[in-house]
């Protein structure tokens, strides 16, 4: 019995430290968190109170990333919310020397590349925000109401697949999430599963 | 028309032997070789048949189960078959665990069987030949993800009995030993707090030592391990995180639990009811 107490205790320890990865909720506050962006800037989650904030984990080598950029998914998503005023932070978590790093220049290619329209790239080399927010998958995408309070979180769309031909089924989460803060509404799916590859932290 | 990202359109080529098939038996893309095979030469009509999707990975890289984990996708399979011919669901071998920078996969790795069940009613002619095809579509991990799909033949003939084809009968072997046990444990299952605790009452639990447990259902748990205790002689305790995406509880959880190391792996499956889901009902 002794045992079986040990070594639970020494599971609990293991478990109490060992999961990377946080968790944020739906209807609690967002946490804020500070980063460096593409072109050297300071940004912070805290500084766009009173805006929508939309947040997309990004790797730019995963295909699920680049079936919703080569497709123009991502950045027609991008430029209809920043034309509405939501600020859009594309937020990449890859570590040194894991497939989908960028630094500034790589990041600013990248979104020129695919006349992307993010207000920010930001670069999260250490992981510290990913996993503040429990970012699993690229693409990961989170949205945070004017008053700081994280309304959705989850997959980009409905149907988990690496194949373009499958957006035109799709329902896109965050375009019908913001539509309907927009108007007042409950955002009508304010979770779902999260799919893609993983987020390549390192450990 | 955008053009299809080129990852996905993996080359596939042409077992040389079976040029002669308008899609191959077997294609080849990055990291993964998947092939249709079949357990035996001939099918029976009236029995269970057992085809398989037979995926050969690149040393470190890994395809997925019915329930992926943290990332990644389910190998999925769409059959176009002859009238009268019924492929069932896979029955997926008991699945490993595969850790990437504290995200948790599940899946397969080497040389496997995804076995299919394939019935042919019980007039089908004997002699004929039945051609299966199947739209396979994967995606094939190590730290980077390729994903992969094709479209595989195999023509089988319809016979009064079956010998088992040689080339494949270890794998089919694996596979099947693989295949998870119905076990006769009762219990449930319940939401505390942030944890899903599950009880298992009955005899032969596993012992916690060695033991891993997987649930089909996704946006249930959290992937990590699950803390795995003994309550008493009769009773064991398997506590996993929630899912933060846990929205609505199953009325059940599906949990496959497996204990031994690979290739003598033993899996057993259980279903229990999930205790919130009843109270979170009309």
């Amino acid at each position: 019995m002794k045992l079986h107490r040990l070594f639970c205790a020494a599971l609990l320890a293991a478990l109490s430290s060992g999961p990377a990865v946080a968790a944020v909720a739906v209807g609690s506050a967002a946490p804020d968190f500070t980063l460096t962006d593409s072109n050297g800037k300071s940004e912070t989650l805290a500084q766009y109170r009173g805006k929508t904030v939309v947040l997309e984990w990004s790797n730019p080598g995963c295909p699920f990333v680049q079936k919703h950029y080569r497709s123009g998914n991502i950045p027609r998503q991008q430029a209809a919310a920043t034309r509405d005023g939501v600020v859009w932070l594309t937020i990449n978590s890859g570590a040194a020397g894991k497939q989908g790093h960028l630094d500034g220049a790589g990041a600013n290619a990248f979104v020129a590349q695919y006349k992307a329209a993010p207000s920010a790239y930001l670069i999260d080399g250490d992981g510290a925000v990913g996993k503040l927010y429990g970012a699993r998958t690229t693409p990961h995408l989170y949205l945070i109401d004017g008053q700081g309070v994280l309304r959705y979180m989850g997959g980009i769309d409905s149907i988990a697949s690496a194949d373009e031909e499958d957006l035109a089924k799709a329902t896109q989460y965050v375009p019908q999430a913001l539509a309907e803060l927009k108007s007042g509404k409950p955002v009508s799916v304010p979770t779902s599963q999260p799919y893609g590859c993983s987020v390549k932290y390192g450990s | 028309m955008k053009h299809p990202f080129p990852i996905a359109a993996c080359v596939l080529t042409l077992a040389a032997p079976l040029a002669v098939l308008a899609a191959p038996r077997a294609a080849t893309s990055p990291h993964v070789r998947a092939e249709l095979v079949a357990e035996t030469t001939a099918l029976v009509p009236g029995q269970r048949n057992w085809i398989g999707l037979r995926l050969t990975h690149e040393p470190h890289w890994h395809t997925y189960w019915v329930n992926p984990g943290d990332s990644g996708l389910a190998t999925k399979l769409a059959w176009h078959l002859p009238p009268g011919a019924e492929a069932g669901a896979v029955a997926w071998p008991a699945p490993q665990r595969f850790e990437v920078g504290g995200l948790f996969n599940f899946g397969y790795s080497g040389d496997v069987v995804l076995p299919i069940p394939l019935h042919l009613p019980a007039d089908a002619k004997r002699g004929a030949r039945i051609n299966l095809s199947v739209d396979a579509k994967w995606l094939v991990c190590h730290q980077e993800c390729v994903p992969g799909k094709a479209t595989l033949k195999l023509s089988l003939p319809v016979g009064a009995q079956a010998a088992p084809n040689p080339r494949v009968r270890k794998l089919f072997a694996t596979a099947h030993a693989a295949q998870p046990v119905a076990s006769a444990w009762s219990g449930d299952a319940r939401l505390v707090g942030d944890r899903v605790e599950v009880t298992l009452t009955g005899e032969n639990l596993p012992d916690p030592d060695g033991v891993d447990a997987f649930v089909v259902q996704r946006q249930v748990v959290a992937y990590a391990p699950a803390q795995i205790r003994r309550l008493d002689d009769d009773r064991v305790m398997l506590t996993f995180a929630a899912s933060e995406y846990l929205t609505a509880a199953p009325m059940a959880l599906d949990l496959i639990v497996t204990d031994g190391i690979a290739p003598e792996v033993h899996a057993r499956s259980v279903t229990v009811p999930f205790a919130a889901a009843a109270a979170s009902h009309p």
